[in-house]
Protein backbone atom coordinates (compact mmCIF):
# COMPACT_ATOMS: atom_id res chain seq x y z
CA UNK A 1 0.00 0.00 0.00
CA UNK A 2 2.70 2.46 1.07
CA UNK A 3 5.16 1.33 -1.66
CA UNK A 4 2.58 1.90 -4.33
CA UNK A 5 1.54 5.39 -2.98
CA UNK A 6 4.60 6.22 -2.65
CA UNK A 7 5.87 5.42 -5.92
CA UNK A 8 2.49 7.20 -7.72
CA UNK A 9 3.51 10.22 -5.64
CA UNK A 10 7.23 9.69 -7.05
CA UNK A 11 6.22 9.81 -10.69
CA UNK A 12 3.71 12.59 -10.58
CA UNK A 13 7.14 14.50 -8.63
CA UNK A 14 8.72 13.88 -11.96
CA UNK A 15 6.66 16.58 -13.95
CA UNK A 16 5.61 18.81 -11.13
CA UNK A 17 8.91 20.68 -10.55
CA UNK A 18 8.45 21.63 -15.01
CA UNK A 19 4.78 22.59 -14.09
CA UNK A 20 5.75 24.42 -11.11
CA UNK A 21 8.42 26.23 -12.98
CA UNK A 22 6.05 26.56 -16.73
CA UNK A 23 5.38 30.19 -15.68
CA UNK A 24 9.02 31.43 -14.90
CA UNK A 25 9.94 29.47 -18.29
CA UNK A 26 7.53 31.11 -20.43
CA UNK A 27 9.01 34.70 -19.15
CA UNK A 28 12.18 33.36 -19.52
CA UNK A 29 11.20 32.32 -22.94
CA UNK A 30 10.47 35.52 -23.15
CA UNK A 31 14.02 36.99 -22.32
CA UNK A 32 15.76 34.68 -23.78
CA UNK A 33 13.87 35.33 -27.73
CA UNK A 34 14.97 38.93 -27.82
CA UNK A 35 18.52 38.30 -27.00
CA UNK A 36 18.75 35.58 -29.70
CA UNK A 37 17.45 37.58 -32.29
CA UNK A 38 19.93 40.60 -31.32
CA UNK A 39 22.41 38.19 -31.62
CA UNK A 40 21.42 37.17 -35.21
CA UNK A 41 20.88 41.02 -35.80
CA UNK A 42 24.41 41.75 -34.73
CA UNK A 43 25.48 39.66 -38.22
CA UNK A 44 23.04 42.05 -40.27
CA UNK A 45 23.35 45.56 -41.98
CA UNK A 46 20.45 46.47 -40.04
CA UNK A 47 20.09 50.00 -40.30
CA UNK A 48 16.94 51.12 -39.08
CA UNK A 49 16.20 54.18 -41.79
CA UNK A 50 17.05 51.91 -44.33
CA UNK A 51 15.59 48.87 -43.72
CA UNK A 52 15.54 48.01 -47.70
CA UNK A 53 19.61 47.48 -46.95
CA UNK A 54 19.02 44.80 -44.38
CA UNK A 55 20.98 41.57 -45.32
CA UNK A 56 22.96 39.03 -43.61
CA UNK A 57 26.89 39.99 -43.64
CA UNK A 58 28.27 37.56 -41.20
CA UNK A 59 31.43 38.88 -39.11
CA UNK A 60 31.72 42.34 -40.78
CA UNK A 61 30.02 44.57 -37.65
CA UNK A 62 32.43 42.55 -35.87
CA UNK A 63 35.60 43.11 -37.76
CA UNK A 64 35.10 46.46 -39.12
CA UNK A 65 35.19 47.19 -35.14
CA UNK A 66 38.94 46.68 -35.36
CA UNK A 67 39.24 49.40 -37.85
CA UNK A 68 37.29 51.73 -35.90
CA UNK A 69 39.15 54.45 -33.86
CA UNK A 70 36.44 54.87 -31.05
CA UNK A 71 36.08 50.99 -30.66
CA UNK A 72 40.06 51.41 -29.34
CA UNK A 73 39.30 54.15 -27.21
CA UNK A 74 35.90 52.68 -25.47
CA UNK A 75 37.36 49.20 -25.27
CA UNK A 76 40.78 50.54 -22.95
CA UNK A 77 37.96 53.57 -20.98
CA UNK A 78 36.12 50.69 -20.21
CA UNK A 79 38.47 48.38 -18.84
CA UNK A 80 40.67 51.54 -16.99
CA UNK A 81 37.47 53.03 -15.79
CA UNK A 82 36.96 49.30 -14.09
CA UNK A 83 40.21 48.82 -13.36
CA UNK A 84 40.28 52.27 -11.47
CA UNK A 85 36.99 51.93 -10.15
CA UNK A 86 37.34 48.51 -8.59
CA UNK A 87 40.54 49.75 -6.99
CA UNK A 88 38.95 52.68 -5.10
CA UNK A 89 35.92 51.18 -4.18
CA UNK A 90 37.60 47.93 -2.78
CA UNK A 91 40.22 50.07 -1.30
CA UNK A 92 38.30 52.44 0.27
CA UNK A 93 35.46 50.03 1.30
CA UNK A 94 37.77 47.84 3.15
CA UNK A 95 38.94 51.19 5.03
CA UNK A 96 35.30 51.96 5.69
CA UNK A 97 34.71 48.03 6.77
CA UNK A 98 37.33 47.71 9.17
CA UNK A 99 36.77 51.67 10.71
CA UNK A 100 33.32 50.65 10.77
CA UNK A 101 34.03 46.88 12.56
CA UNK A 102 36.40 48.44 15.61
CA UNK A 103 33.21 49.37 17.32
CA UNK A 104 33.67 53.00 16.86
CA UNK A 105 30.67 55.14 18.94
CA UNK A 106 27.48 55.50 16.55
CA UNK A 107 28.27 52.64 13.91
CA UNK A 108 24.34 51.80 14.26
CA UNK A 109 23.79 55.13 12.69
CA UNK A 110 26.68 55.54 10.32
CA UNK A 111 26.23 52.15 8.93
CA UNK A 112 21.56 53.02 8.26
CA UNK A 113 23.14 56.16 6.66
CA UNK A 114 25.71 54.59 4.16
CA UNK A 115 22.43 52.25 2.77
CA UNK A 116 20.84 55.75 1.60
CA UNK A 117 23.49 56.22 -1.44
CA UNK A 118 23.38 52.11 -2.34
CA UNK A 119 19.95 51.85 -2.20
CA UNK A 120 18.51 55.66 -4.74
CA UNK A 121 18.63 55.53 -8.45
CA UNK A 122 21.89 55.49 -9.73
CA UNK A 123 20.80 58.28 -12.22
CA UNK A 124 19.62 60.53 -9.62
CA UNK A 125 22.79 59.89 -7.74
CA UNK A 126 24.70 61.05 -11.29
CA UNK A 127 21.72 64.41 -11.34
CA UNK A 128 22.48 64.97 -7.87
CA UNK A 129 26.35 65.25 -8.35
CA UNK A 130 25.61 67.35 -11.17
CA UNK A 131 23.83 69.81 -9.32
CA UNK A 132 26.76 69.89 -6.98
CA UNK A 133 29.04 69.83 -9.82
CA UNK A 134 27.21 73.33 -11.43
CA UNK A 135 27.01 74.01 -15.42
CA UNK A 136 29.46 76.60 -15.09
CA UNK A 137 31.71 74.81 -12.28
CA UNK A 138 30.25 77.30 -9.76
CA UNK A 139 28.74 74.61 -7.99
CA UNK A 140 29.30 74.16 -4.38
CA UNK A 141 31.89 71.40 -4.80
CA UNK A 142 34.41 73.91 -6.09
CA UNK A 143 33.59 75.95 -3.53
CA UNK A 144 34.25 73.91 -0.52
CA UNK A 145 37.66 72.43 -2.51
CA UNK A 146 38.83 76.36 -2.70
CA UNK A 147 38.89 75.70 1.33
CA UNK A 148 41.07 72.66 0.78
CA UNK A 149 42.83 75.09 -1.30
CA UNK A 150 41.92 73.21 -4.81
CA UNK A 151 41.57 75.50 -8.15
CA UNK A 152 38.54 75.22 -9.26
CA UNK A 153 38.21 71.82 -11.30
CA UNK A 154 36.29 71.89 -15.06
CA UNK A 155 34.21 68.80 -13.67
CA UNK A 156 32.22 68.01 -16.67
CA UNK A 157 34.48 70.06 -19.57
CA UNK A 158 37.46 68.64 -19.35
CA UNK A 159 38.55 65.23 -20.66
CA UNK A 160 40.08 64.44 -17.05
CA UNK A 161 37.74 66.40 -15.32
CA UNK A 162 35.11 64.00 -16.33
CA UNK A 163 36.85 60.84 -16.27
CA UNK A 164 37.40 62.05 -12.53
CA UNK A 165 33.43 63.62 -12.11
CA UNK A 166 32.28 59.97 -13.31
CA UNK A 167 34.14 58.01 -10.71
CA UNK A 168 33.45 60.26 -8.12
CA UNK A 169 29.94 59.38 -8.62
CA UNK A 170 30.37 55.91 -9.14
CA UNK A 171 32.23 55.27 -5.85
CA UNK A 172 29.58 57.33 -4.04
CA UNK A 173 26.77 55.09 -5.21
CA UNK A 174 28.84 51.60 -4.77
CA UNK A 175 31.17 52.62 -1.72
CA UNK A 176 28.86 51.06 0.90
CA UNK A 177 28.06 48.40 -1.27
CA UNK A 178 31.51 47.04 -1.17
CA UNK A 179 31.69 48.36 3.14
CA UNK A 180 28.98 46.84 3.88
CA UNK A 181 29.78 43.25 2.17
CA UNK A 182 33.67 43.83 3.95
CA UNK A 183 31.82 44.87 7.26
CA UNK A 184 29.81 41.57 6.89
CA UNK A 185 32.75 39.54 6.29
CA UNK A 186 34.84 41.09 9.08
CA UNK A 187 32.03 39.94 11.75
CA UNK A 188 31.87 36.54 10.09
CA UNK A 189 35.53 35.45 10.51
CA UNK A 190 36.42 33.24 13.35
CA UNK A 191 37.74 34.36 16.84
CA UNK A 192 40.76 32.10 17.10
CA UNK A 193 43.17 32.77 14.63
CA UNK A 194 43.06 36.69 16.48
CA UNK A 195 43.55 35.28 19.91
CA UNK A 196 46.55 32.61 18.79
CA UNK A 197 48.33 35.98 16.76
CA UNK A 198 47.97 38.01 19.91
CA UNK A 199 49.23 35.17 21.83
CA UNK A 200 52.24 34.87 19.47
CA UNK A 201 52.61 38.91 19.90
CA UNK A 202 51.83 39.89 16.59
CA UNK A 203 50.89 43.79 16.23
CA UNK A 204 47.82 45.68 14.48
CA UNK A 205 49.23 45.53 11.08
CA UNK A 206 50.53 42.32 11.01
CA UNK A 207 47.08 41.05 12.47
CA UNK A 208 45.37 42.59 9.14
CA UNK A 209 48.03 41.87 6.71
CA UNK A 210 48.52 37.73 8.14
CA UNK A 211 45.39 36.87 9.50
CA UNK A 212 42.30 39.21 8.44
CA UNK A 213 43.00 39.71 5.18
CA UNK A 214 43.77 35.80 4.45
CA UNK A 215 40.55 34.62 5.96
CA UNK A 216 38.52 37.69 4.21
CA UNK A 217 40.04 37.01 0.46
CA UNK A 218 36.74 35.42 -0.52
CA UNK A 219 34.65 38.56 0.77
CA UNK A 220 37.05 40.89 -1.23
CA UNK A 221 37.20 38.81 -4.52
CA UNK A 222 33.59 38.48 -4.13
CA UNK A 223 33.09 42.36 -3.92
CA UNK A 224 35.83 42.50 -6.89
CA UNK A 225 33.62 40.30 -9.27
CA UNK A 226 30.24 42.46 -8.26
CA UNK A 227 31.48 45.68 -8.57
CA UNK A 228 34.22 44.22 -12.41
CA UNK A 229 30.57 42.97 -13.61
CA UNK A 230 28.84 46.69 -13.23
CA UNK A 231 31.91 49.09 -13.68
CA UNK A 232 32.21 47.28 -17.15
CA UNK A 233 28.80 48.06 -17.92
CA UNK A 234 28.45 51.35 -16.29
CA UNK A 235 26.02 53.46 -17.97
CA UNK A 236 23.44 55.24 -15.92
CA UNK A 237 25.82 57.42 -14.09
CA UNK A 238 27.57 58.23 -17.74
CA UNK A 239 24.61 59.16 -19.75
CA UNK A 240 23.03 61.52 -16.95
CA UNK A 241 26.25 63.60 -16.50
CA UNK A 242 28.60 63.39 -19.70
CA UNK A 243 26.78 61.62 -22.11
CA UNK A 244 30.24 59.75 -23.68
CA UNK A 245 31.97 63.14 -23.68
CA UNK A 246 33.73 65.79 -24.02
CA UNK A 247 35.57 64.32 -26.94
CA UNK A 248 34.24 60.73 -26.61
CA UNK A 249 36.58 60.77 -23.24
CA UNK A 250 33.70 58.92 -21.10
CA UNK A 251 32.75 56.86 -24.19
CA UNK A 252 32.94 52.89 -22.75
CA UNK A 253 31.82 50.18 -25.42
CA UNK A 254 28.13 50.30 -23.36
CA UNK A 255 27.68 54.25 -24.21
CA UNK A 256 29.45 53.10 -27.84
CA UNK A 257 27.02 50.72 -28.77
CA UNK A 258 24.35 52.48 -27.51
CA UNK A 259 25.29 55.78 -29.77
CA UNK A 260 25.09 53.51 -32.86
CA UNK A 261 21.68 51.73 -32.08
CA UNK A 262 19.93 54.84 -30.66
CA UNK A 263 21.38 58.03 -32.04
CA UNK A 264 22.23 56.52 -35.18
CA UNK A 265 19.48 53.92 -35.62
CA UNK A 266 22.64 51.12 -37.17
CA UNK A 267 21.35 47.97 -34.61
CA UNK A 268 23.26 45.49 -36.45
CA UNK A 269 26.58 47.53 -35.01
CA UNK A 270 25.36 48.58 -31.60
CA UNK A 271 24.26 44.79 -31.45
CA UNK A 272 27.35 43.45 -32.13
CA UNK A 273 29.40 45.75 -30.08
CA UNK A 274 27.22 44.99 -27.32
CA UNK A 275 27.98 41.46 -27.68
CA UNK A 276 31.28 42.32 -27.45
CA UNK A 277 30.75 43.56 -24.43
CA UNK A 278 28.94 40.57 -22.87
CA UNK A 279 32.00 38.96 -23.95
CA UNK A 280 34.60 40.86 -22.26
CA UNK A 281 31.77 40.71 -18.89
CA UNK A 282 31.82 37.17 -19.68
CA UNK A 283 35.27 36.31 -19.85
CA UNK A 284 36.60 38.75 -16.68
CA UNK A 285 33.88 37.85 -14.76
CA UNK A 286 34.77 33.98 -15.09
CA UNK A 287 38.19 34.33 -14.36
CA UNK A 288 37.21 35.95 -11.24
CA UNK A 289 34.77 33.40 -10.33
CA UNK A 290 37.36 30.71 -10.77
CA UNK A 291 39.58 32.85 -8.25
CA UNK A 292 36.13 33.04 -6.08
CA UNK A 293 35.62 29.03 -5.59
CA UNK A 294 39.76 28.99 -5.43
CA UNK A 295 39.60 31.64 -2.12
CA UNK A 296 36.56 29.93 -0.50
CA UNK A 297 37.97 26.67 -0.75
CA UNK A 298 41.47 27.35 0.68
CA UNK A 299 39.68 28.71 3.54
CA UNK A 300 36.55 26.39 4.36
CA UNK B 1 34.52 40.78 17.74
CA UNK B 2 35.57 40.17 20.66
CA UNK B 3 39.23 39.70 19.27
CA UNK B 4 38.70 42.92 17.58
CA UNK B 5 37.64 44.33 21.02
CA UNK B 6 40.66 43.37 22.70
CA UNK B 7 42.74 43.95 20.04
CA UNK B 8 41.50 48.16 20.22
CA UNK B 9 41.04 48.22 23.52
CA UNK B 10 44.61 47.54 25.15
CA UNK B 11 44.41 48.01 29.17
CA UNK B 12 47.90 49.92 29.07
CA UNK B 13 47.16 52.68 26.84
CA UNK B 14 49.11 55.28 27.48
CA UNK B 15 46.11 58.53 27.55
CA UNK B 16 47.93 60.56 25.25
CA UNK B 17 47.98 57.97 22.65
CA UNK B 18 44.37 57.24 23.69
CA UNK B 19 43.40 60.67 22.77
CA UNK B 20 45.06 60.96 19.76
CA UNK B 21 43.22 57.37 18.63
CA UNK B 22 40.06 58.97 19.69
CA UNK B 23 40.18 62.05 17.42
CA UNK B 24 41.59 60.37 14.67
CA UNK B 25 38.38 58.52 15.47
CA UNK B 26 36.46 61.34 15.64
CA UNK B 27 37.58 63.07 12.28
CA UNK B 28 37.10 60.07 9.97
CA UNK B 29 33.46 59.79 11.41
CA UNK B 30 32.83 63.11 10.43
CA UNK B 31 34.54 62.50 7.12
CA UNK B 32 32.45 59.58 6.46
CA UNK B 33 29.20 61.02 7.85
CA UNK B 34 29.73 64.44 5.63
CA UNK B 35 30.58 62.30 2.18
CA UNK B 36 27.83 59.90 2.41
CA UNK B 37 25.10 62.50 4.07
CA UNK B 38 25.71 65.92 2.23
CA UNK B 39 24.51 65.24 -0.96
CA UNK B 40 21.52 64.73 0.34
CA UNK B 41 21.79 67.78 2.50
CA UNK B 42 22.81 70.12 -0.30
CA UNK B 43 20.43 68.51 -2.76
CA UNK B 44 17.64 69.46 -0.16
CA UNK B 45 18.52 73.08 0.03
CA UNK B 46 19.01 73.49 -3.78
CA UNK B 47 15.03 72.49 -3.68
CA UNK B 48 14.03 74.78 -1.20
CA UNK B 49 15.87 77.73 -3.19
CA UNK B 50 14.50 80.42 -5.52
CA UNK B 51 16.59 80.64 -9.30
CA UNK B 52 18.51 83.62 -8.13
CA UNK B 53 20.06 81.93 -5.10
CA UNK B 54 20.94 78.48 -7.16
CA UNK B 55 22.66 80.53 -9.24
CA UNK B 56 24.51 83.12 -6.62
CA UNK B 57 28.17 82.88 -6.15
CA UNK B 58 29.85 81.85 -3.52
CA UNK B 59 26.95 79.49 -3.06
CA UNK B 60 24.36 80.18 -0.70
CA UNK B 61 23.59 78.76 3.19
CA UNK B 62 21.26 81.17 4.20
CA UNK B 63 18.26 81.57 2.02
CA UNK B 64 14.91 82.08 2.39
CA UNK B 65 13.22 79.15 1.34
CA UNK B 66 10.73 78.81 -1.08
CA UNK B 67 8.58 76.19 -1.84
CA UNK B 68 7.99 77.06 -5.28
CA UNK B 69 9.87 74.21 -6.80
CA UNK B 70 8.02 71.47 -5.64
CA UNK B 71 5.06 73.43 -6.50
CA UNK B 72 5.65 73.26 -9.93
CA UNK B 73 6.56 69.74 -9.54
CA UNK B 74 3.12 68.92 -8.70
CA UNK B 75 1.52 71.54 -11.06
CA UNK B 76 3.45 69.65 -13.92
CA UNK B 77 4.32 72.81 -15.69
CA UNK B 78 6.87 75.12 -15.95
CA UNK B 79 5.11 78.53 -15.68
CA UNK B 80 5.40 79.81 -19.26
CA UNK B 81 8.97 79.97 -20.80
CA UNK B 82 10.20 76.98 -22.10
CA UNK B 83 7.61 75.01 -23.75
CA UNK B 84 10.11 71.97 -24.74
CA UNK B 85 10.51 70.98 -21.41
CA UNK B 86 7.59 70.44 -19.51
CA UNK B 87 7.92 67.52 -17.51
CA UNK B 88 4.79 65.55 -16.01
CA UNK B 89 6.31 64.73 -13.12
CA UNK B 90 3.29 63.54 -11.34
CA UNK B 91 2.48 61.38 -14.27
CA UNK B 92 6.42 60.13 -13.97
CA UNK B 93 5.65 58.96 -10.33
CA UNK B 94 2.36 57.08 -11.15
CA UNK B 95 3.94 55.33 -13.73
CA UNK B 96 6.69 54.21 -11.60
CA UNK B 97 4.19 53.15 -9.06
CA UNK B 98 2.00 51.28 -12.10
CA UNK B 99 5.06 49.68 -13.82
CA UNK B 100 6.90 48.88 -10.71
CA UNK B 101 3.68 46.91 -8.72
CA UNK B 102 3.16 45.29 -12.24
CA UNK B 103 6.39 44.06 -12.71
CA UNK B 104 6.90 42.65 -9.03
CA UNK B 105 3.62 41.24 -8.85
CA UNK B 106 4.31 39.16 -11.81
CA UNK B 107 7.51 38.13 -10.74
CA UNK B 108 6.19 36.92 -7.13
CA UNK B 109 3.37 34.98 -8.65
CA UNK B 110 5.65 33.08 -11.62
CA UNK B 111 9.06 32.88 -8.74
CA UNK B 112 7.08 31.67 -5.73
CA UNK B 113 6.57 28.00 -7.81
CA UNK B 114 9.75 28.36 -9.67
CA UNK B 115 11.74 28.34 -6.34
CA UNK B 116 10.11 26.09 -5.31
CA UNK B 117 10.98 23.74 -7.52
CA UNK B 118 14.66 24.60 -7.67
CA UNK B 119 14.65 24.59 -3.68
CA UNK B 120 12.86 21.26 -3.25
CA UNK B 121 12.88 18.96 -6.20
CA UNK B 122 15.86 17.55 -8.01
CA UNK B 123 15.51 17.09 -11.52
CA UNK B 124 18.00 17.03 -15.08
CA UNK B 125 18.19 21.18 -16.02
CA UNK B 126 17.78 22.05 -12.66
CA UNK B 127 21.35 23.73 -11.77
CA UNK B 128 21.38 24.80 -16.15
CA UNK B 129 18.29 26.87 -15.43
CA UNK B 130 19.33 28.17 -11.96
CA UNK B 131 22.73 29.31 -13.88
CA UNK B 132 20.95 30.62 -16.22
CA UNK B 133 18.30 32.75 -14.42
CA UNK B 134 21.71 33.88 -12.50
CA UNK B 135 23.40 35.04 -16.23
CA UNK B 136 21.06 37.75 -17.35
CA UNK B 137 22.93 39.69 -14.05
CA UNK B 138 26.01 39.41 -16.44
CA UNK B 139 23.77 40.96 -19.56
CA UNK B 140 24.33 44.33 -20.79
CA UNK B 141 20.97 46.07 -20.95
CA UNK B 142 21.87 47.39 -24.56
CA UNK B 143 21.58 43.42 -25.79
CA UNK B 144 18.06 43.26 -24.81
CA UNK B 145 16.96 46.78 -25.41
CA UNK B 146 18.04 46.67 -29.13
CA UNK B 147 15.75 43.68 -29.92
CA UNK B 148 13.37 44.68 -27.51
CA UNK B 149 12.90 48.11 -29.33
CA UNK B 150 12.23 46.47 -32.17
CA UNK B 151 10.04 44.04 -31.36
CA UNK B 152 8.08 46.24 -29.10
CA UNK B 153 7.52 48.19 -32.10
CA UNK B 154 6.02 45.72 -33.89
CA UNK B 155 3.48 44.59 -31.90
CA UNK B 156 2.57 48.03 -30.28
CA UNK B 157 3.99 47.79 -26.78
CA UNK B 158 6.66 50.51 -27.63
CA UNK B 159 5.28 52.99 -24.52
CA UNK B 160 2.78 51.20 -23.06
CA UNK B 161 2.56 49.86 -19.42
CA UNK B 162 2.64 46.40 -20.05
CA UNK B 163 5.68 46.42 -22.40
CA UNK B 164 7.43 47.76 -19.60
CA UNK B 165 6.16 45.01 -17.02
CA UNK B 166 7.44 42.63 -19.34
CA UNK B 167 10.70 44.30 -20.42
CA UNK B 168 11.29 44.48 -16.07
CA UNK B 169 11.39 41.15 -16.09
CA UNK B 170 14.56 40.81 -16.53
CA UNK B 171 15.42 42.96 -13.64
CA UNK B 172 12.75 41.51 -10.90
CA UNK B 173 12.39 38.23 -12.51
CA UNK B 174 15.78 36.12 -11.96
CA UNK B 175 16.28 38.21 -8.87
CA UNK B 176 13.40 37.07 -7.39
CA UNK B 177 13.49 33.72 -8.11
CA UNK B 178 17.04 33.25 -6.46
CA UNK B 179 16.05 35.46 -3.14
CA UNK B 180 12.42 33.37 -2.81
CA UNK B 181 14.84 29.68 -3.08
CA UNK B 182 17.42 30.90 -0.52
CA UNK B 183 14.39 31.80 1.82
CA UNK B 184 13.13 28.75 1.10
CA UNK B 185 15.85 26.42 1.08
CA UNK B 186 16.46 28.07 4.59
CA UNK B 187 13.42 26.12 6.15
CA UNK B 188 14.42 23.10 7.44
CA UNK B 189 13.38 19.79 5.49
CA UNK B 190 12.11 17.98 8.09
CA UNK B 191 9.13 20.14 8.67
CA UNK B 192 7.95 19.70 4.96
CA UNK B 193 8.25 16.12 5.55
CA UNK B 194 6.20 16.29 8.49
CA UNK B 195 3.36 17.65 6.79
CA UNK B 196 4.00 15.31 3.78
CA UNK B 197 3.43 12.69 6.37
CA UNK B 198 0.18 14.34 7.61
CA UNK B 199 -1.51 13.85 4.47
CA UNK B 200 -0.50 17.36 3.02
CA UNK B 201 -0.04 17.59 -0.92
CA UNK B 202 2.88 19.36 -2.38
CA UNK B 203 0.37 22.08 -2.70
CA UNK B 204 -0.42 21.75 0.82
CA UNK B 205 3.31 22.02 1.97
CA UNK B 206 4.12 25.04 -0.49
CA UNK B 207 0.49 26.95 0.76
CA UNK B 208 0.52 25.02 4.24
CA UNK B 209 3.91 24.87 5.15
CA UNK B 210 6.78 26.71 2.92
CA UNK B 211 4.64 30.27 2.55
CA UNK B 212 3.73 30.82 5.94
CA UNK B 213 7.46 30.33 7.37
CA UNK B 214 9.20 32.78 4.80
CA UNK B 215 6.46 35.30 4.72
CA UNK B 216 9.48 37.52 6.09
CA UNK B 217 11.28 36.65 2.92
CA UNK B 218 8.49 36.87 0.83
CA UNK B 219 8.53 40.95 1.88
CA UNK B 220 12.02 41.07 1.29
CA UNK B 221 12.19 40.27 -1.68
CA UNK B 222 9.16 41.86 -3.08
CA UNK B 223 10.34 45.47 -1.14
CA UNK B 224 13.87 44.90 -3.09
CA UNK B 225 12.79 43.83 -6.22
CA UNK B 226 10.33 47.08 -6.16
CA UNK B 227 13.46 49.42 -5.41
CA UNK B 228 15.31 47.75 -8.25
CA UNK B 229 12.52 48.34 -10.61
CA UNK B 230 12.04 52.14 -8.88
CA UNK B 231 15.70 52.48 -9.46
CA UNK B 232 15.52 51.32 -12.70
CA UNK B 233 16.54 53.59 -16.11
CA UNK B 234 17.58 51.91 -19.19
CA UNK B 235 14.85 49.95 -19.95
CA UNK B 236 12.50 53.09 -19.78
CA UNK B 237 14.71 55.21 -21.52
CA UNK B 238 14.34 53.42 -24.91
CA UNK B 239 11.21 51.62 -24.26
CA UNK B 240 8.87 54.20 -22.75
CA UNK B 241 7.67 57.49 -24.32
CA UNK B 242 6.24 60.85 -22.76
CA UNK B 243 3.11 58.90 -21.24
CA UNK B 244 5.03 56.03 -19.68
CA UNK B 245 8.84 57.89 -18.34
CA UNK B 246 9.15 56.87 -14.56
CA UNK B 247 9.98 59.32 -11.92
CA UNK B 248 14.19 58.30 -13.55
CA UNK B 249 13.66 59.21 -16.95
CA UNK B 250 11.72 61.88 -15.88
CA UNK B 251 14.14 63.60 -13.61
CA UNK B 252 16.49 64.02 -16.79
CA UNK B 253 13.86 65.94 -18.78
CA UNK B 254 14.39 68.92 -16.57
CA UNK B 255 17.86 69.04 -18.53
CA UNK B 256 16.86 70.48 -22.00
CA UNK B 257 18.89 72.78 -25.06
CA UNK B 258 17.48 76.17 -23.44
CA UNK B 259 18.60 75.95 -19.73
CA UNK B 260 18.71 73.05 -16.59
CA UNK B 261 16.21 74.07 -14.25
CA UNK B 262 18.13 73.28 -11.48
CA UNK B 263 15.85 73.99 -8.87
CA UNK B 264 12.80 71.80 -9.98
CA UNK B 265 15.67 69.13 -10.86
CA UNK B 266 16.37 68.84 -7.06
CA UNK B 267 13.06 68.71 -5.94
CA UNK B 268 12.52 65.95 -8.67
CA UNK B 269 15.30 63.63 -7.31
CA UNK B 270 14.61 64.14 -3.57
CA UNK B 271 10.75 63.01 -4.23
CA UNK B 272 11.96 59.80 -6.61
CA UNK B 273 14.83 59.16 -4.07
CA UNK B 274 12.09 59.24 -1.21
CA UNK B 275 10.26 56.16 -1.61
CA UNK B 276 13.66 54.41 -1.51
CA UNK B 277 15.21 56.31 1.44
CA UNK B 278 11.75 54.81 3.29
CA UNK B 279 11.84 51.45 2.03
CA UNK B 280 15.73 51.20 2.55
CA UNK B 281 15.60 52.02 6.76
CA UNK B 282 12.77 48.98 6.40
CA UNK B 283 14.81 46.18 4.80
CA UNK B 284 18.27 47.57 5.82
CA UNK B 285 19.23 44.06 7.59
CA UNK B 286 18.60 42.09 3.78
CA UNK B 287 20.05 44.63 1.47
CA UNK B 288 23.36 43.32 0.76
CA UNK B 289 21.52 39.97 0.60
CA UNK B 290 19.10 41.39 -2.03
CA UNK B 291 22.27 43.16 -4.00
CA UNK B 292 24.04 39.86 -4.11
CA UNK B 293 21.09 37.58 -5.33
CA UNK B 294 20.83 35.89 -1.82
CA UNK B 295 24.93 34.99 -2.18
CA UNK B 296 25.60 36.92 1.21
CA UNK B 297 23.20 36.42 4.14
Amino acid sequence: MSTTRKRRHWRRERLLPYLLLAPALVLLAGMVYPFLLGLYYSFTSYWLQYPNRFRFVWLDNYLSLIEEPLFARALEFTLGFTLAAVVIQVGLGLAVALFLHARIPGRAAIRALMLLPLMIPPVITALMWKIMMGSTNAGILNYLLSFLGVDPVNWFGSTQGAIVSVLIIDTWGNLPFVSLILLGGLQALPTEPYEAARVDGAGPIDILRYVTLPLLSPFIVLVVLFRTMDSLRIFDVIYATTLGGPNDATTNLHIMAYQYSFQWYQMGKGMAQAIVLLILVVIISYLLMRLWNRASESTA
Amino acid sequence: MTAQAVLYQAPQAVSYRRTVRQVAIGVAAVVLLAWTCFPFVWILLTSLKSPGDILSVPPSFVFTPTIDNYAALVMGEQRGQYSSTRPDFPLFFLNSLIISVGAVALSVLAGIPAAYALARFTFPAKNGLAFLLMSFRFVPFIAFVIPLYLLFQTFGLYNTHGGLILAYQLITLPFTIWMLRSFFQEIPLETQEAAMIDGCSWLGVLTRVILPLSMPGIAVTVILGFMFCWNAFNYPLMLAGRQTFPVTVGAIQFISYEQVLWGQMAAATIVAALPQLVLSLMVQKYIVRGLTMGAVK
